[in-house]
């Protein structure tokens, strides 16, 4: 009880310093350029063209009964934060190493910035996700997504979504400070897992034994949760929503004890 | 106020080499071509005590672990063995302008500085004027630093680290920077925030500057503390040391 008060202190002191490094991601992120923040939204809109374009017109891929659209936007726009989130995280202590080695600082401030930096891009992806779930009510494809009052649920979802990302930034920024390699090696890992999650094709397709292996992956459970919301009007059962949670709390927990074991250490190895 | 006690700082110099897969294969099956540890003491068994209010100054060669004690007295680091007290918030002004962000803007950039060195945005707001007037940058305040000379960025810089009124300060030779007239002014500066009566730490090569601000010296070579005592026999005994002849009375 007295750690979890100290953590909460101890964030409420460096807030400001966490929101000027967010705000200053956004600022460079957008510097120069004419539409600024509107490729946030601009962006995955198009994005979405692209690969709907690809996999439903040239591919082919389909879902039976539900809008593919949806489904395929569902799953690209959560895989996406998770990929970019656990990406500039990692290198995110690495990168700061001017100032680790000259301020005291807490060190886990960094990739926590990056995933909340990254976190609000993808609350921003969501308002063209919703547009197109109220456009498929009015015709957007061949079946319309289902809006219900489990909607609610999501923002849990989207929660234990985030801690498990920080959990795993946390664990890569760390192992990254002492083997340069994870860099590379992650890139891989990441490309692997995104076709390992079933995010424009379902796990339906593919045999039974491959089909319980899948459900391992946390990242099938946190997209399935919401795909079984907006696609199939259907509440995640407790069970399920009980094991995302524990997902989230559990990769948020290991990341941070390996973190904070080893931060001290960082400074001999940058 | 701050008490250091017995404090060594082991690094690793042979860490760079181990550093690849072959290495970490050889070094594995053969004892021998095993890299030599290459432990490197920046400090040993350094130990001191700062009571509030005083000034105290570091003096030694390079290397001689000046920068690692304020590093590890400012919790940048911490001490391989041995143990560092601090009481009351301290200024690292170790480095100017850690963490300015080039691509951003002075004002911009006094923000995220700011909150790097630890200052609240109520504190930023409230002494925003005051930074800025002292910069001589007012006309350059949305300009990205980028753009600034490295005289300009230094200034601003400046202006940001000495805003504060610090219990303890930590000062790593910053006395002079930009052009003659801001040298002059940031040295001033510098005085009388070191003698505002704050606990000050400070290190430099200007044995004058120091003989006139600290109280104590405390001498430091190969990692070790040579000497510690008043200012003024410290720096003449050091002067003599690394000379080989008496101090000139008169340095001017």
């Amino acid at each position: 009880m007295k750690t979890l008060k100290n953590i909460f202190a101890n964030f409420k002191k460096y807030q400001f310093l966490m929101s000027q490094l967010i705000s200053r991601d956004f600022k460079v992120k957008y510097k120069r350029s004419v539409l600024g923040i509107v490729w946030s939204l601009l962006y995955p809109i198009l994005m979405m063209a692209v690969m709907t374009m690809v996999f439903s017109q040239m591919f082919r891929f389909k879902v039976e009964g539900i809008n593919y659209l949806v489904y395929l936007m569902t799953g690209i726009v959560m895989f996406n934060y998770f990929s970019e989130a656990s990406n500039s995280a990692m290198t995110s202590v690495v990168t700061n190493f001017g100032l680790i080695n000259k301020v005291y600082i807490p060190k886990y401030i960094f990739p926590l910035a990056k995933c909340i930096f990254v976190g609000i891009n993808f609350l921003l992806t969501l308002i063209p996700w919703i547009i197109i779930i109220l456009l498929t009510q009015f015709g957007l494809g061949t079946y319309p997504a289902s809006i219900n009052i489990y909607y609610l649920v999501i923002p849990y979802i989207f929660l234990c979504f985030f801690l498990f990302t920080v959990g795993i930034g946390l664990l890569l920024s760390c192992v990254s400070v002492f083997l340069r390699d994870v860099f590379y090696i992650y890139g891989i890992v990441i490309t692997i897992w995104n076709y390992f999650t079933p995010v424009f094709y379902s796990i339906e397709i593919l045999p039974d034994y491959l089909q319980q292996l899948f459900k391992f992956n946390p990242l099938y459970q946190f997209i399935t949760a919401v795909r079984s919301i907006v696609l199939y009007g259907q509440c995640p059962s407790i069970g399920t929503l009980g094991l995302i949670g524990l997902i989230g709390v559990a990769t948020l927990v290991i990341g941070s004890v390996i973190f904070k074991k080893n931060q001290d250490k960082f400074i001999y190895y940058i | 106020m701050i008490r250091v006690n017995k404090v060594s700082m082991k690094f690793n110099l042979g860490i760079e080499k181990n550093f690849s897969i072959k290495e970490a294969f050889i070094s594995a099956f053969n004892k021998k071509r095993r890299p030599k540890r290459n432990d490197f003491w920046a400090l040993k068994n350094v130990s001191f005590e700062v009571k509030k209010g005083e000034v105290i100054g570091l003096i030694g060669s390079n290397g001689a672990g000046k920068s690692t004690l304020l590093k590890v007295v400012s919790g940048v680091m911490k001490p391989t063995t041995g143990k560092v007290e601090v009481n009351g918030d301290i200024s690292p002004m170790i480095e100017l302008g850690a963490g300015f962000d080039m691509e951003l803007t002075a004002r911009e950039n006094i923000y995220l500085n700011g909150a790097i060195l630890g200052y609240s945005k109520k504190f930023i707001d409230e002494k925003f004027d005051e930074i800025v007037d002292f910069s001589e940058l007012r006309d350059f305040l949305d300009v990205p630093v980028r753009n600034f000379s490295s005289g300009m960025v230094a200034k601003l810089a400046f202006s940001i680290a000495t805003i504060v009124n610090p219990e303890i300060l930590i000062v790593d030779e910053i006395l002079s920077v930009g052009d003659i007239k801001f040298q002059e002014k940031s040295k001033n500066k510098m005085m009388e925030l070191i003698k505002g009566g704050t606990t000050v730490l400070y290190v430099s090569h200007s044995l004058e500057s120091i003989k006139d601000l600290c109280d104590r010296v405390v001498w430091l070579e190969h990692g070790e503390v040579v000497k510690i005592g008043p200012a003024k026999k410290i720096i003449e005994e050091y002067y003599k040391a690394q000379m080989g002849e008496e101090m000139p009375k008169k340095v001017s």
